[in-house]
């Protein structure tokens, strides 16, 4: 079954790894918070795994569900 | 140095169903008995009939005839006749009788029966009751009580002497002098109730004994029953006979005309359970006029009389708006007036108190209360505002500790405080004697905010202290613990006193020696442990005299004293005194003293809740636009931040100026500063400073970024660092900005920048996430 995936960003190739010298592609992530998990699509690099959370991401999306899970 | 094994834990889930009471539930409603805020006002309880006058005279003062009329309708169905017969016992209550004339409740309610109109489109049609009612005779009695069953949809009918309807009207009102216009007007709506009239029968004993037979209900007016049953001995309070099974009341019920529409209010509610066949005592309610509790506060209430008609009849409709604009209201806010938090969200105490013991109770789902319990400064003015006393704080810090102890409260909302507490008893810990004595006789604790905030006053004063005081006058600059204190978290706090009392023992070589506090939060977290002395400085300096060089403002300040010293008379007034003694002329504020609200930094409102805690900054500034003199370091700084002058008391008694006021890093920044540079001159120690082998430049949005984002230049540090050792980051081609992360503590932060060369960054901006990211 297709999982659901709360949210996917598509990096277009416009993101590098510094450290793998290749551009982060579209991958399957997942956040963690007080031991809920959320699928998610990121930008992430193919080599190392390093996955990016945008600025507007971490201030947007991912700070409000914090609060709504801090406050289960 | 507090234990380095001590770490602030993430709660591990949100699956934990645990719950443990906070309060049982006598002692809750103990505490909200307390609050008087939805007392019923001084007129209302008065009223027996249960008119809300308060809001009738809302109405009416915003000339709002039709709905004020539609709320005294509800109690009144023949609203002339009540208007101009009644006694009017709520106006001999009103609040205003302490300082002036009460308000004409009984003039503006004949204004508004005279001109409010009733709506014009008919409602639905209602359903008219199965049981029937009949009632004999006449009288003011069964007149209204004739319109109370109307009202309430029984098919009525009465069966009375008098031919139609009008006599049988002018017969009820004949000996209470009601003025023909408003015979007239409730004669009209008379006329249009759906009844059934049989006139011109006199009804005999055994025609009232049968009725039982053919209605549910059966009622005689007093007079009826004493003619017709000499025997009979109704019950005044339920207007019922329960041996002839009818309603009715003796003939003193027939009193005047509020007494007769009270007794016709118990008389259908009596109806209303015999045709259910149920007793009549049972479940009645709240009947008649109540005592009230409510307290309304009339300092600034100009004294005012009612004012007079100039018509023969009673006030035009400009009068009557006029008069009842004289209302005040009544109401209690004694609390929320002082408290910008409360103002924040819109609650009562009695109310909040209620949701926030519900929240706690919340075992599975949100918690919808936790912004609230957590934006309280738990600063006690409340308590000294309110009548009764009423103790918002414990009830906010009882719903901290609790939801601590069950594992429900959230981190993140003082995760910062708390890690700023443990590097105050930690990095920028400093603990030690004054040079030349093994133990001391007094130790200075200025508390973790002026070292933050004004290193150099801490500095000034432990030199000025520890030279004019005999028996050594030791050093502590740390955390008193208030931080985890405020945050709920019990058991942190017993280790920060333990820690605290060990090391006060060390310097006082086994015995603490006097604490001399700087900060009255400090003072009053120390005089609760066990057998330690605490003053604060300015006593001490009171008791010495202040030193040379000190200077007062030249303006007329304000002082703003600290929730610290709330209940501490001595301290504000020491406060004063020195500020007296450096020149400054003090303009007294209407909350000052024991009534003064927090300046926002209290209960840790300020990490919790910015914007509650902006507001109640604001709060404390609008009470003057003196320049604010504080005693307390976080009160300084927040004013200062609001670009206020403000001054600790101790910067002008030491000629010091701490400036600006700190962001989060320089606040870190300073302590550390302060505490290497004593050692280093004081204590001769060496002290080795290891920063990052490279350079870090901000630019100003990111520095302003970083401050709202609660991101420290160390934690910047601590990201660039581990790029450099991982090697991990990555370059957005669209900005040309490398972007790296590292997860530090319970976050994950990440730092963009541009590097000039290997070992020079531009950070540009930098924000952080709890979540933890992981590929799958
Ligand atoms: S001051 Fe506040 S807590 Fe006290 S009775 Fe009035 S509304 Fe209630
Ligand atoms: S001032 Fe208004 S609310 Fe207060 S008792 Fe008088 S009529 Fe009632
Ligand atoms: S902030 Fe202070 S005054 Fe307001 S409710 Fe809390 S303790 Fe009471
Ligand atoms: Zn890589």
């Amino acid at each position: 079954m297709e999982e659901k995936n709360y949210y996917t960003i598509d990096p277009e190739g416009k993101l590098t790894c510094m450290k793998c010298g290749i551009p982060l592609v579209k991958g399957k992530a997942k956040f963690m918070y007080l031991d809920n998990g959320f699928p998610v699509e990121l930008p992430v690099c193919p080599q190392c795994g390093f996955v990016y959370v945008p600025e507007e991401l971490a201030l947007g999306k991912v700070a409000s569900v914090e609060r709504a899970l801090e406050d289960k | 140095m507090m234990d380095e094994q001590i770490r602030i834990e993430e709660r591990g889930s949100t699956h934990v169903y645990r719950q443990i009471k906070m309060l049982s539930e006598e002692e809750l409603v103990l505490r909200e008995s307390r609050c008087v805020y939805e007392q019923p006002a001084y007129c209302v309880a008065a009223c027996p009939l249960k008119l809300d006058a308060k809001a009738f005279m809302d109405a009416a003062a915003k000339d709002q005839f039709d709905k004020a009329l539609q709320l005294y309708e509800k109690i009144a169905p023949f609203p002339a006749i009540l208007a101009a017969g009644c006694e009017a016992p709520c106006e001999h209550k009103c609040k205003l009788c302490e300082l002036g004339e009460g308000i004409a409740v009984r003039d503006v309610e004949q204004a508004v029966v005279r001109y409010g109109k009733r709506p014009t489109v008919k409602g639905f049609l209602r359903m008219k009751k199965k049981q029937t009612v009949v009632l004999f005779g006449s009288g003011l009695l069964i007149l209204f009580l004739t319109g109370e069953l109307v009202k309430k949809n029984y098919p009525v009918t009465v069966v009375s002497e008098e031919p139609d309807l009008e006599q049988w009207l002018r017969a009820a009102v004949e000996k209470a002098g009601i003025p023909e216009d408003a015979v007239q007007h409730d004669l009209a709506l008379l006329k249009k109730m759906d009844l059934t009239l049989r006139g011109a029968e006199l009804p005999d004993a055994q025609q009232i004994r049968a009725a039982a037979e053919e209605f549910n209900a059966v009622c005689v007016s007093p007079a009826l029953t004493a003619g017709l049953f000499p025997e009979a001995a109704p019950d005044q309070a339920l207007m019922y006979d329960r041996d002839l099974h009818i309603v009715t009341g003796s003939g003193e019920s027939e009193g005047g005309v509020l007494a007769a529409a009270e007794a016709a209010k118990r008389a259908a509610l009596s109806v209303d359970r015999i045709v259910q066949k149920l007793d009549p005592s049972n479940m009645r309610g709240t009947e008649g006029t109540s005592e009230t509790r409510l307290y309304t506060n009339t300092e600034k209430v100009q004294p005012s009389d009612r004012l007079p008609h100039d018509m023969a009849d009673g006030y035009s409709r400009e009068q009557a708006v006029r008069e009842a604009q004289r209302c005040i209201q009544c109401h209690c806010d004694e609390c929320i007036k002082g408290c910008a938090y409360l103002q924040h969200y819109k609650k009562y105490p009695r109310i909040l108190t209620r949701e926030i013991y519900n929240n706690v109770g919340v075992i599975m789902g949100d918690h919808m209360m936790n912004k609230p319990i957590n934006a309280c400064s738990l600063c006690g003015q409340c308590t000294v505002t309110c009548p009764n006393g009423y103790d918002m704080a414990e009830i906010c810090h009882r719903a901290r500790q609790n939801m601590v102890s069950t594992d429900k409260m959230a981190l993140a909302p003082h995760e910062f405080a708390l890690l700023d507490m443990l590097f105050s008893n930690r990095e920028a810990f400093l603990s030690r004697t004054q040079p030349g004595y093994e133990s001391c006789k007094y130790v200075f604790f200025p508390g973790c905010q002026a070292g933050a905030v004004a290193p150099e006053t801490v500095r000034a004063a432990w030199t000025d202290l520890s030279s004019r005081l005999e028996g050594g006058v030791a050093l502590m600059l740390g955390c008193c613990g208030a931080i985890c204190d405020w945050a709920g978290r019990y058991e942190l706090y017993d280790t920060v006193k333990e820690f605290i009392d060990r090391e006060l023992e060390k310097l006082g070589g086994g015995t603490a020696p006097v604490v001399i506090a700087g900060c009255p939060t400090c003072m009053k977290e120390l005089k609760g442990h066990e057998g330690l002395e605490v003053k604060g400085i300015w006593d001490v300096l009171l008791e010495i005299g202040l030193p040379e060089g000190g200077q007062g403002l030249d303006r007329p300040v304000a002082v703003h004293d600290a929730c610290g010293a709330r209940g501490d008379h001595a301290a504000q007034e020491a406060i004063r005194t020195i500020a007296g003694k450096l020149g400054m002329e003090i303009t007294e504020t209407e909350y000052s003293g024991d009534r003064s609200p927090c300046c926002g930094y209290g209960g840790l409102t300020a990490y919790a809740n910015k914007e509650v805690a902006h507001e109640m900054t604001e709060l404390c500034l609008s009470r003057s636009d003196a320049p604010y003199i504080t005693y307390c370091m976080a009160c300084r700084d927040r004013f200062a931040r609001e670009g206020r002058q403000s001054r600790h008391i101790l910067e002008l008694v030491y000629g010091t100026d701490a400036g600006a006021p700190p962001d989060i890093s320089e606040k870190r920044y300073n302590r550390m500063r302060l505490k290497n540079d004593l050692l280093k001159e004081v204590w001769n120690e060496e002290v080795y400073e290891v920063g990052p082998d490279f350079d870090i430049h901000y630019t100003p949005e990111a520095l302003q970024l970083m401050d709202q984002r609660m991101i420290l230049k160390s934690d910047v540090i601590d990201v660039l660092k581990y790029a450099r050792e991982s090697g991990e980051a990555i370059l957005d081609q669209e900005s040309g900005l490398y972007i790296a992360r590292a997860r530090i503590g319970n976050a994950t932060f990440w730092v963009k920048y541009t590097q000039e060369n290997e070992n020079t960054y531009l950070v540009r901006s930098a924000y952080s996430h709890r979540m933890n990211i992981v590929t799958r």
